[in-house]
């Protein structure tokens, strides 16, 4: 019993989010005049659309709290994220579609190559650290955007135009279904983000921590350091393979466009608005970016991503500690450690 | 006499570490003054300090009747100061010659300067050629005393010029600084005090960032319990 | 030398096996096409050192990778193509730039200004913060109402596809002028002086401890009153300029493309050093998260700009000649003709792909090596890459050095991307593409090693041509009978390959410094 109040207090926030997103359907519905009835037999136009908005914030917030486990917390800038997210949509869609397989099976199949993936990229962390490390990933995306985009691909990507037509299981509809994949998607968000809260304060966490403040001591600690780093990058890359499941089943096509660059500062900027290495700074980031860019290019069109660019270089220069981050310091002081993590990267030694 | 360098009362910090806590003296012109004190006293945050490498908070620095305190480093060296640093910082991949060029400020000086430094270390002449990092411990230390020659500087800073030379050339060392001190006012620190004793008239000494005394160096020699309680065993 | 022989000795190997890998690929082949390939390798190499070169500077002294030099590849050809096939644009665009870089640069004059007026520390930063939006909100206003011609990208007839196609064909269209209908001539002129010295002075006002000891000479007058009588010039003359440079012939035309091209990322260079890069520099993640941000928004600003669609850049006429003694067969039927091919071995071999550019490059490589071991700068820059503390100690302003290398840095950048252009198209994904093979070039010659960028961009100019060139006539594998064919994408993969190839056994690189 003791334990499990402590349970709820230390995660006070967390739940108290997970309750109101649960609830928010219903009581938008009501604003239009929707009853709760109808909104649980998926009626009700206003309701759906915001679901459906949730859905896309809940799939970026599980992309960027990879993210920042692997960044933030382990201190390993990897600009090849994007390619966990990317190949678990493609698998995915391709899957289902031209394979054909049972859903259950596509679920196991793209989890089983998100651990590839991962020890793939471990088979270089050994070797590579900091600076070469990002170069590394940045190469190994970068090829798989090309090999996505490329013509010879067209069959099974749809190559620059994107994947189309993945035949969603009915249950998961997000057209029929949408309230259960809003559930869904908020059910694992919740779930991930549980889970990376233990596992920081775990020992292993702490190790990790430790990784990123300084490596050569951790190691002199007696810490075969890689393994921990493989560890973690095994659990970012299912996290955002699931993120990218998710993502596939959602949205009707599947652009190459999330396979490049452009999605990794993507990433990069919610973990940056939310502050780095929070965690909870990903779910406040991935909110504030999708509303925003929503809002924005809803009245600016095409030049939203202007202003998008704009208040990533004035996060990078006047907020580099985020929205969470800022507020946490100012709560406890905690510049040094703060500080250490912002020289973290030194690019040359 | 009028003094060349004041420090006055400085706090100095490098990244959030307060490291100087009140350091006090002055420097007359002409003369050779030592900074000593023990490991990690402060004296090479000192130096940085005066020439704005670690940044005062408080206090002034002044140099010829101009407050430097807060003007970007290459500004201050440009007024006329040059400094040796602890681990000499020869640039490795120059040679000596384009090592001694480097620290022109006009052009020209190593032309005119060229004699002089070389009537101090005539060893120099022969390694004009090769690169930086072939050079010995000691060629690297004069090395790095004949760059802040180069360019007109009436005040040299010179950190440890003994460290980790061989007896002999500590010898020629002592002889070389104490020939340079008749052309501009030298700011020494040394750990081993018997250099500091032969060369130097003043000294101040600095005890966890903090100026504790100063004075003539040959009061300070006839005082063993002062060099006793600041320096240890002497 | 026999210990600078074992020091390397991991990386002569892997030279060997490079180069008994290439020999191998190169069995295959005819004569011929093994020298057009090998000169397409150094074309593409050409292009990616420039790119390499640029990066591989900055990263050496400032510590600063900048991610956004794929982007700024792409902004010189794009800015190049601009000069070259729409010089009216160009023209029209160069007074507002002029007039707000002379409005900026009388920044000494501001800080002074700056320094005589006293106020608490938070009251400036709010003034100066209002200063500068205000002066760029202003400047947002007249640029706005500021005519100038430009392409449409919404009509096939007016889009730069048709523009370059035109061109190409030797057949100019000269678009209509366009004229101040907005805002009269003179509010522009002085709303664009006043409004760039209004931020100016806003950011002087933020930076006031800077500047206090700068001192007011008539030579600090001078470049702003150059950048203004060049602005006005242009606003007074547009129309004669602009048939001027219609009816120029396109050599002179491309030199000055060229030229604009370098001009503009030395320009953009020193302005992202200066108000960007320079308060990052106690963080170099941060850095690092920029200078990848500001590519991204770069790509969007230039696919905003000129759209998504490729076109193509025509060359100059000194390039093209069909007629004649041509393809030549000798260097003055070459120079005669302005032949666009030559036979060389029996094979046709284009003249600005793959000897004009690699001549080019070849031609950078010294310069930029000569600057570096001759002259006082390359002293400074070799010397700050080691310890700036020191430079700085002996009374060098180490912060221009820096301004000056990274703009020299994104220049080569620029140039690269205007050279290339020609030869390759203009395509929204040109600087990743080429981001991707200067940082794989970088990595595998040494990421701050200058020699290691032009022996990585080589080989890897090499790896991808022999790859291409197998794509079309196919691989014969060895024992078998069958014929590999790689397909495109498996054209960067293998420099990926290699890259990690040589990581993972040497992590500084071939020439890099070992850790």
């Amino acid at each position: 019993m003791k334990n499990n109040s402590s349970f709820l207090t230390k995660n006070r926030g967390i739940l108290i989010f997970f309750a109101v997103m649960l609830l928010a359907p219903f009581l938008i519905g009501l604003f239009e005049g929707s009853t709760p009835l109808m909104i649980w037999g998926n009626q009700g136009s206003l309701s759906k659309f915001i679901e459906g908005l949730g859905i896309e914030i809940f799939i970026l917030a599980l992309f960027a709290l990879s993210f920042d486990l692997l960044f933030g917390i382990t201190g390993l800038l990897s600009f090849g994220h994007a390619m966990f997210f990317a190949v678990a949509a493609y698998l995915t869609g391709i899957a289902l579609k031209t394979l054909a397989m049972p859903f259950w099976g596509v679920v196991l199949l793209v989890l089983l190559a998100a651990i590839v993936q991962a020890l793939l990229f471990s088979l270089v962390l050994p070797r590579v650290k900091g600076i070469t490390f990002t170069l590394v990933s940045l190469g190994l995306a970068s090829v798989f955007h090309i090999i996505v985009m490329s013509s010879d691909m067209i069959n099974l990507t749809g190559a620059d135009v994107g994947l189309q037509g993945v035949p969603v299981p009915a249950f998961i509809s997000p057209v029929t279904e949408r309230l259960r994949f809003y559930v869904i998607a908020l059910t694992l968000l919740v779930a991930t983000y549980l889970f990376y809260r233990r596992f920081v304060a775990s020992p292993t966490g702490r190790v990790c921590v430790a990784i990123r403040e300084n490596e050569d001591r951790a190691k002199m600690l007696g810490y075969n350091t890689t393994i921990f780093k493989v560890v973690v990058m095994i659990i970012s890359s299912l996290t955002a393979a699931t993120a990218g499941m998710l993502h596939a089943l959602y949205q009707p096509s599947i652009s190459p466009s999330i396979a490049d660059l452009g999605f990794t500062v993507t990433g990069l900027l919610i973990v940056l608005i939310g502050g780095v290495g929070t965690l909870s700074g990903a779910i406040v980031g991935a909110f504030a970016f999708r509303l925003l860019d929503f809002t924005l290019r809803r009245f600016m069109g095409e030049s939203a991503s202007f202003i998008t660019g704009a208040i990533y270089v004035i996060f990078v220069l006047f907020v580099p500690y985020g929205i969470v981050g800022t507020i946490r310091m100012r709560q406890l002081r905690t510049k040094p450690g703060w500080q250490r993590l912002l020289g973290m990267v030194k690019p040359k030694n | 006499m009028s003094n060349i360098l004041e420090v006055k009362n400085i706090h100095s910090f490098i990244n959030q570490f307060h490291i100087l806590q009140d350091v006090d003296f002055v420097v007359p012109e002409g003369s050779i003054t030592a900074l000593l004190g023990r490991n990690g006293a402060g004296k090479t945050t000192t130096l940085k300090s005066i020439l704005g490498l670690a940044s005062v908070r408080e206090g002034k620095v002044i140099f010829e009747g101009r407050e430097v305190q807060g003007m970007p480093p290459f500004e201050i060296a440009a007024l006329g100061i040059g400094f040796v640093p602890e681990h000499r910082a020869i640039f490795r991949d120059l040679s000596v010659e384009e090592n001694l060029k480097i620290a022109e400020r006009n052009k020209g000086d190593l032309d005119r300067k060229r004699t002089f430094i070389f009537d101090l270390f005539p060893d120099l002449k022969k390694f004009l050629n090769l690169r930086g990092t072939d050079l010995s411990g000691g060629q690297q230390q004069m090395l790095a005393i004949a760059r802040a020659l180069v360019a007109d500087n009436s005040l040299l800073l010179i950190d440890e010029p003994s460290e980790g030379l061989a007896p002999v050339i500590i010898e020629h060392m002592i002889d070389a600084i104490r020939q340079l001190s008749e052309q501009s006012t030298v700011v020494l620190v040394e750990q081993n005090f018997l250099v500091a004793s032969k060369l130097a008239k003043y000294f101040v000494i600095i005890e966890e960032g903090k100026s504790v005394a100063s004075g003539l160096m040959k009061d300070l020699e006839a005082d063993k319990a002062m060099i006793h309680r600041y320096l240890g065993a002497a | 030398m026999k210990t600078n022989l074992r020091k390397n000795s991991k990386a002569i190997i892997i030279l060997v096996i490079i180069a008994a890998f290439l020999f191998v690929a190169a069995r295959g082949m005819s004569g011929r096409d093994v020298l057009i390939t090998v000169l397409r390798g150094f074309s593409t190499g050409s292009v990616t050192f420039l790119v390499a070169a640029g990066f591989s500077l900055i990263f050496g002294l400032l510590d600063v990778l900048n991610l956004a030099q794929g982007t700024l590849y792409m902004i010189g050809a794009y800015v190049g193509w601009t000069v070259y096939v729409r010089p009216d644009t160009f023209i029209d665009v160069l007074t507002p730039v002029l007039l707000i870089l002379a409005g900026f640069s009388l920044s000494a004059l501001w800080g002074r200004l700056a320094s005589r007026i006293q106020l608490a520390p938070k009251a400036r930063k709010i003034i100066s913060w209002l200063l500068i939006l205000a002066g760029l909100g202003l400047l947002a206003l007249v640029l706005t109402r500021y005519p100038i011609a430009i392409w449409n990208l919404n009509n096939y007839s007016e889009s730069p596809i048709t523009y370059s196609y035109m061109a190409d064909q030797g057949l100019r269209i000269i678009p209509a002028e366009v004229t101040f209908e907005k805002i009269s001539p003179f509010l522009a002129i002085a709303g664009l002086l006043v409004s760039s010295a209004i931020s100016a002075f806003g950011i002087a006002l933020l930076n006031r401890n800077e500047s206090r000891s700068q001192t007011i000479n008539w030579r600090k007058f001078l470049v702003p009153a150059l950048l203004l009588l060049g602005g006005i010039l242009a606003a007074v003359f547009n129309a004669q300029i602009t048939s001027w440079m219609f009816a120029m012939s396109t050599n002179w035309l491309f030199v000055i493309a060229i030229l604009i091209a370098i001009l503009s990322g030395v320009g953009l260079g020193a302005l992202m050093e200066t108000t960007l890069i320079r308060p990052l520099y106690s963080r170099p993640i941060y850095q690092l998260m920029l200078t990848l941000g500001l590519g991204t928004i770069g790509l969007q600003i230039v696919q905003a700009v000129w759209g998504r669609p490729e076109f193509v850049w025509p060359k100059p006429e000194f390039f093209t000649g069909t007629g004649g003694a041509c393809p030549a067969t000798n260097l003055a039927d070459l120079l005669e003709n302005n032949c666009s091919t030559v036979f060389l071995l029996g094979g046709r071999v284009r003249v600005y792909d793959e000897i004009f550019i690699p001549i080019v490059g070849i031609i950078v490589l010294i310069v930029v090596w000569i600057l570096l071991k001759r002259s006082r700068i390359g002293m400074i820059i070799r010397a700050g890459v080691q310890d700036r503390q020191m430079v700085e100690a002996l009374g060098i302003n180490v912060r221009r050095v820096f301004t000056l290398v990274f703009a020299l840095g994104v220049g080569l950048a620029t140039f690269g991307g205007a050279l290339a252009a020609p030869s390759t198209g203009l395509t929204p994904v040109m600087g990743e593409r080429l981001l991707l093979s200067a940082l794989i070039a970088l990595a595998i010659g040494g990421l701050t090693s200058f020699p290691g960028a032009a022996l990585g961009s080589l080989l890897v100019g090499l790896i991808q041509q022999f790859m291409i060139k197998y794509g079309q006539i196919g691989i014969p594998l060895p024992f078998t009978d069958v014929v590999f064919k790689p397909s495109p994408p498996l054209v960067p993969a293998s420099t990926v390959l290699l890259m990690v190839i040589v990581l993972l056994i040497l992590p500084g690189g071939l020439l890099g410094s070992k850790e």
